[in-house]
């Protein structure tokens, strides 16, 4: 066939270097509206549900009897089961409907009612839903901080720009597990010292990640992943009860967390049992909210170059942000992942969240270059945050970060990088040098970083380990060294787990650590004129762009 | 200096020999492999011959004075689970664990499994010079150094490539489990 010029240029379109694959839903490949998906049922006698979705109590799996025992309000089932799943798909969108109606429907429903619910929804509504529904009032938004050579120096530095931007979450993990703790102390310090009351977390191997959340070196833990199917829980080496108990152990430390889960994890690890991806990931929100657990950071995560691939992904990616907000957890919701070569098709997905706004509209903003990102790379990187803040001032919405100063971004940076220098010579681990900190606070990359000596580095985080070394150790050296100021401040972070209001649904720090949280901010959307909206303090600041044209100016 | 392993005389062939016993010989560096590794797959997710991969990986734990002893694990898909139990039966305690896809790790006994020491989960970026270099660092952890890492290779695009045809080679992986069949020894012939 002789070729059209036209059709020639689409195929070498960044889209077209994506791949796409057709449904195949005998597998479990396939996003939302399986016709394997079980029918919505519930059968409850003397108070215990002996029939959910088809499945009588005998035939259960270990995953249904946790969920059928723990995850669902029996005392409003009959009614919530009774309703129309179209019925409730309106109520999602009718602005006289309060979102305390439809929690407590959601909360009382079987998992296959709520995947069916959202079958009724196009994406406009979803957002629309998503906006009423959200646990927190005000929105806001999580930051990755990670580098290929671990180079705390950098980290410390990446952390504290990031936290001047006013990211509320900062995550970090590691190339090389061994450099956990110093990657830990890194972030932290870099928090503290770029705002207040922000809060870190090192995603790890579990035990690794209960160990620096119970020394002091980080204020919260997400990646905790639960899947929809008994198959891949076990195969990871867990069950519900295993999940469960850790989740007790970070809160009998008050220590935040939520759980991670989302579309395609499970076909993605072999095994979905034929259902589709949003059922599945609606039976790990019945199971986070049958665990106790106040959040879920979901939105596919891992698996979106999969889910993308197929027909609805943004649609069932958007429902299961939904759905966690329905069921009054907090969400964390994705857009942090890389999946797409499209500049245009990333930005439409997260358009997705940023407009409606949910607890975190990321769950990692890739806060340092693609390419230094440990996480596999983000949706959005530090390229990326001149056009973020533009969407805010072009829709006027609040995607949880604000405008910086170079010159304020240096100074954090520089006097982040000052602090871990000072932190690593008092715990005796390696120099840090003053060309380490000058490096750190211009760098774009690791590359502008002087190399370190890894196995030497690795060597005394675990001596440092060993030594029982703790958070209240580092608020010590702070206060001894001069830098008063960051140590109130980690001190104030860790005085937080005593008094534990921030284990509430969607809570975060403000600069003067009170909690913000579903409890003392809650969603209170009935149309407009209600729920979130801007102050004009805060319009002020997402409005502003220092190389606008001022009308002094001419 | 190293000479370079003709590819196509790599011609892969994974025998069970024996039920894997925990290893007696401190000079050992078990490589695990998953359920489908050279039977039902044959060649790595960008196209390496595993036979390739496989002369590597001992090629670079030869050039450190050690011995590879090859196992394959049936009970879990996972490469965690897998690296651990290999880890477990290795007799100086280390050990590199396998899936079909390429993707690596070098584990070690006291470790819990989803902790290790390295970790290579962007099998796409991994040439034949990198598994002989996961190879040389295995056989020096299980010489009881403290080697400077292989070097980490990132390409954020990976996923949205590979994701669908690491999802399919999984499948495959899934189809040779077997909850109930212990770890087997293996006698590999190239």
């Amino acid at each position: 066939m002789k070729r059209s010029k036209r059709f020639e240029k689409l195929e070498q379109m960044p889209i077209n270097k994506d791949g796409f694959a057709y449904e195949w839903e005998e597998v479990g490949l396939v996003c939302m509206e399986s016709p394997f998906d079980p029918k919505p049922s519930l059968k409850i006698e003397n108070g215990v549900i002996v029939e959910m979705d088809g499945k009588e109590r005998k035939d259960f799996d270990s995953l249904d009897k946790f969920i059928a025992d723990y995850g669902i309000d029996v005392s409003y089932a009959e009614e919530a089961m009774a309703m129309d799943s179209l019925e409730i798909a309106r109520m999602l969108v009718d602005i006289h409907v309060p979102r305390e109606k439809i929690v407590k429907i959601c909360c009382a429903s079987s998992p296959a009612k709520v995947t069916e619910i959202m079958n009724h929804l196009n994406v406009v509504e979803m957002m629309m839903a998503q906006m009423k529904m959200r646990a927190r009032k005000r929105p806001a938004n999580q930051a990755h901080a990670t580098n290929l050579d671990d180079n705390p120096v950098l980290l410390c530095a990446d952390a504290a720009e990031e936290a001047t931007r006013g990211f509320a979450e900062l995550e970090t993990t590691c190339a090389l597990a061994r450099y956990a703790p110093l990657n830990a102390i890194a972030l932290m310090l870099g928090a503290q010292t770029g705002r207040a009351g922000t809060l870190n977390q090192c995603s790890m191997e579990e035990a690794t990640e209960l160990e620096l959340g119970m020394r002091g070196f980080t204020s919260y833990a997400e990646t905790l992943s639960v899947y929809g199917t008994e198959t891949v829980l076990i195969d990871g080496g867990d069950t519900a009860y295993s999940k469960a108990f850790l989740a007790s152990a970070y809160a009998s430390r008050g220590i935040k967390i939520r759980f991670t889960s989302g579309t395609g994890s499970e076909v993605l690890m072999g095994s979905a049992e034929g259902r589709s991806m949003l059922y599945l990931e609606v039976r790990c929100l019945f199971l986070t909210k049958a665990c106790g657990v106040q959040g879920i950071q979901n939105g596919s995560i891992n698996a979106i170059p999969l889910v993308a691939a197929l027909p609805n992904g943004f649609r069932a990616m958007a429902a299961e942000c939904l759905i966690a907000s329905m069921l009054n957890i907090e969400v964390a919701s994705g857009n942090d992942t890389a999946f797409t070569h499209s500049d245009f098709r990333r930005g439409s997905k997260l358009m997705m969240q940023f407009m409606p706004g949910t607890d975190f509209v990321t769950s990692g903003y890739g806060g340092i270059p693609n390419f230094d990102n440990v996480f596999a790379g983000s949706n959005e990187d530090c390229d990326d945050y001149d056009d973020w803040y533009t969407l805010q001032r072009d829709m006027k919405v609040d995607g949880g970060i604000v405008p910086v100063k170079e010159e304020d971004a240096l100074a954090a940076r520089n006097k982040a990088a000052r602090i871990i220098q000072c932190v690593f010579a008092e715990l005796g681990l390696p120099e840090i040098t003053d060309e380490e900190v000058e490096a750190a606070t211009y760098a774009y990359s690791y590359k502008d970083m002087p190399p370190r000596n890894k196995a030497e580095d690795m060597k005394a985080a675990t001596t440092m380990m060993d030594k029982g070394t703790n958070g209240f150790d580092i608020v010590r050296i702070l206060y001894e060294n001069g830098f008063e100021e960051v140590a109130h401040r980690l001190m104030e972070m860790l005085k937080q787990r005593v008094i534990g209001d921030y284990l509430h649904t969607s809570a975060i720090f403000d600069e003067e650590f009170r909690v913000i949280s579903a409890v003392n901010d809650r969603n209170d959307y009935m149309g407009p004129g209600t729920g979130y909206r801007l102050s004009d303090e805060r319009w002020a600041r997402l409005k502003e762009k220092y190389s606008a044209l001022k009308p002094k100016d001419i | 200096m190293t000479e370079a392993i003709n590819q196509e005389n790599a011609i892969l062939e994974v025998k069970e020999w024996k039920e894997a016993l925990p290893g007696q010989s401190a000079d050992e560096v078990v490589i695990a492999l998953s359920p489908a590794f050279g039977t039902q797959l044959k060649k790595s997710i960008i196209e390496i011959d595993l036979g390739t991969i496989l002369k590597e990986l001992c090629a670079g734990i030869e050039e450190e004075g050690m011995k590879p002893r090859f196992i394959k694990v049936f009970n879990s898909t996972d490469l965690a689970i897998i690296a651990s139990q290999g880890s477990r039966l290795s007799g100086s305690g280390i050990c590199v664990g396998m899936q079909s896809r390429g993707t690596t790790v070098i584990h070690q006994r006291d470790l819990v499994p989803l902790d290790n020491l390295e970790l290579f989960p962007q099998a796409p970026l991994y040439d034949e010079k990198i598994y002989r270099k996961i190879g040389r660092n295995a056989a020096k952890y299980a010489k009881g150094e403290n080697p400077e890492p292989v070097e980490i290779l990132n390409d954020y695009m990976v996923p949205s490539k590979y994701l669908i045809k690491s999802t399919l080679m999984h499948f495959k992986e899934g189809e040779m489990m077997d909850k109930s069949k212990k770890a087997m020894d293996m006698e590999v012939v190239f």
